[in-house]
């Protein structure tokens, strides 16, 4: 049975425009106009308990409206949303007490209180009993390797140990649905895998079903299974990991130095992609060409130095959005 | 309420480690009660005279308590934040806890209020015993029921800052809405007291939230009654009742029309 469901869900804002100018400021005063801007239009999907979801878009797609939405803070103007059986517009409270929240570029924490002081905080207002609470940071400085800095005022923490707080802090209530939104944003790539290892042990230890956002793919293709793409208020992919690497990397990259000039053309299969005479670029499509029949076209003895690699996932990504974008 | 405390709780202990700049405020303080207390001194050419039935002694210890609950508030710094957590769409991240918003904006704000209380009390004191050589003639009994009143004159003004703040969700700024809530406030009540109005406007301001958030308080301190006591905590209560009710009711239609683009 889903944790999540979403139905036919839409957003809508109206937002004032203004013509420009000292005439445009004075000509909103007496007659405002505004128009609406449709955030979210009709998204429906469904997540498992246990699963960790990347919920991925680029600016503006609806991702962090859907969030607030599924958390009930903002309200839909169509479409339902369960969340464990709650429904955030009419239950806001009591799911409240059954999800947890984390915002990458939003501090939760208050900054002159230690961590230990703030995960008391978010222990009481829980309403969870204070032997309890206790226990659980107990629990969790180990997990997140808290204990250098528990009692170090939020202030003074680097940024990858205040969000490592931010994560505890969120967790202390044993929520069943956290959401990360953006968790590891403008975190060194050390500290990057050190929280996506933590988030993994989280979801392994606890059950916890996640719903990530994250416009770092390392953090989709390290965590998540599955992966719901949204552009322009729309799902445009909602599909397992695996499969949108199988059917978007069916491309290959041949990087080639050559011992002496080739002349190649783009054929069926093949692209070039950069060609500087000595090194070649080319792609090639691996369901109507194969990389062998590339390297023959090349002339394997005139290879110097040959490097075969997949289309990144990065690239993979911007491609669905602007495909999506042109339509 | 277990957690409003501790909400209360976190306040106090965050805003101790502001105490120095808390303290700092002492300089401003200082110089517009002594400001106030040589306008005075001006007025009453005789110490004994008797202006509007405050004697010279009464009429400064007024304004030391109506300073003091007006600078324990710190209204603008307080509506201001709260108007911007509305427009910036920071009170999202409020809402998706399970307490309730109002609650929180009471707690926090009673928080700091209740450092600045610990200073400025002790402040109003001194200034007043340095200036008039004495205390208001009151019982610790009395002192301690003037005291009830002046916290309910605090969570009174703090759920009518929210108000004000909250606003923020119909109109694009609830500044203008503080400046003439503030002067309003400053000059009917907090400088002068009632009885220096026409007596056409007394019986107005004698029921209106001024009775609650400073005149009240105030007058049973310089002259204290226990019907006096019991008048003001009357309307106090009432007051707060209105004055959260309307607060709710701003919350709970602005809160649907919140827009928070973006993440």
């Amino acid at each position: 049975m889903p944790i999540i469901e979403v139905k036919k869900l839409s957003k809508t804002f109206k937002v004032k425009i203004k013509e420009k100018g000292i005439k445009g400021s004075i000509k909103s005063i007496f007659k405002p106009k505004y128009k609406t801007i449709k955030a979210v239009k009709g998204i429906s999907f469904e997540v498992e308990k246990g699963e960790m979801i990347a919920f991925i878009g680029p600016n503006g797609a609806g991702k962090s409206t859907t969030i607030k939405m599924m958390t009930g803070i903002l309200y839909p103007d169509a479409g339902s949303i369960k969340v464990i059986d709650y429904n955030p517009v009419k239950q806001r409270k009591q799911l409240a007490y059954n999800i947890g929240t984390v915002f990458g570029q939003k501090e939760q924490l208050w900054t002159h209180l230690t961590p230990y002081d703030n995960f008391k905080f978010f222990g009481a207002i829980y309403d969870i009993p204070n032997s309890r609470v206790e226990k659980k940071i107990e629990e969790l400085k180990e997990l997140f390797e808290l204990g250098e800095f528990i009692n170090t005022p939020v202030r003074n923490l680097s940024l990858g140990q205040r969000i490592r707080c931010e994560i505890v802090a969120s967790l202390i209530h044993e929520p069943k649905v956290l959401f990360l939104d953006e968790p590891t944003i403008g975190l060194d790539p050390v500290v990057k895998e050190n929280i996506r290892s933590l988030i993994k042990r989280m979801n392994k230890e606890y059950k916890t079903t996640i719903f990530l956002t994250s416009h770092d793919v390392g953090d989709i293709e390290k965590l998540c299974k599955r992966v719901i793409i949204i552009n322009n208020g729309t799902i445009v992919l909602d599909d397992t990991m695996e499969n949108l690497k199988y059917h978007y990397l069916n491309k290959k990259i041949v990087d080639a130095k050559m011992r002496e000039k080739v002349n190649l053309e783009d054929e069926e299969g093949i692209t070039i992609l950069k060609d500087k005479g000595y090194n070649l670029k080319i792609e090639v499509d691996t369901r109507k060409r194969s990389v062998a029949d590339a390297i023959k076209l090349l002339n394997p003895d005139n290879i110097v130095d040959i490097n075969i690699s997949n289309i990144p996932l990065e690239d993979i990504i911007s491609n669905i959005y602007k495909k999506e974008d042109k339509k | 309420m277990r957690k409003y405390l501790f909400i209360f709780k976190s306040e106090v202990m965050s805003n101790l480690q502001y105490i120095t700049n808390i303290s700092i405020s002492f300089i401003g303080i200082f110089l517009m009660l002594y400001i106030f207390l040589n306008l005075w001194k001006f007025i009453y050419s005789d110490p004994n005279e008797l202006i509007n039935g405050y004697s010279y002694n009464q009429m400064i210890w007024y304004v030391i308590f109506t300073e003091v609950i007006w600078s324990v508030v710190g209204g603008r710094k307080m509506c201001a934040k709260i108007s911007e957590d509305v427009k910036a769409g920071n009170i999202a991240y409020n809402i998706n806890k399970p307490y309730s918003y109002i609650g929180y904006c009471l707690s926090t704000n009673l928080g700091l209020c209740a450092v600045r209380a610990m200073l400025y009390i002790v402040l109003g004191l001194l200034i007043g015993l340095l200036f008039l050589h004495s205390f208001p003639s009151i019982s610790i009994l009395e002192a301690i029921a003037v005291f009830i009143s002046f916290v309910f004159a605090i969570v009174i003004s703090i759920l009518m800052l929210t108000s004000i703040g909250l606003l923020s969700f119909f109109i694009e700024d609830s500044g203008p809405l503080y400046w003439m809530y503030s002067k309003f406030i400053l000059v009917l009540g907090t400088i002068f007291p009632i009885e220096f109005f026409p007596m056409w406007a007394r019986g107005i301001l004698k029921y209106s939230p001024l009775n609650a958030v400073n005149y009240g308080p105030a007058t049973l301190y310089v002259n204290f009654s226990w019907n006096s006591f019991i008048l003001v905590i009357i309307s106090q209560i009432v007051y707060l009742f209105i004055i959260y009710m309307i607060c709710k009711l701003i919350y709970m239609k602005g809160v649907k029309r919140l827009n928070v683009n973006g993440g």
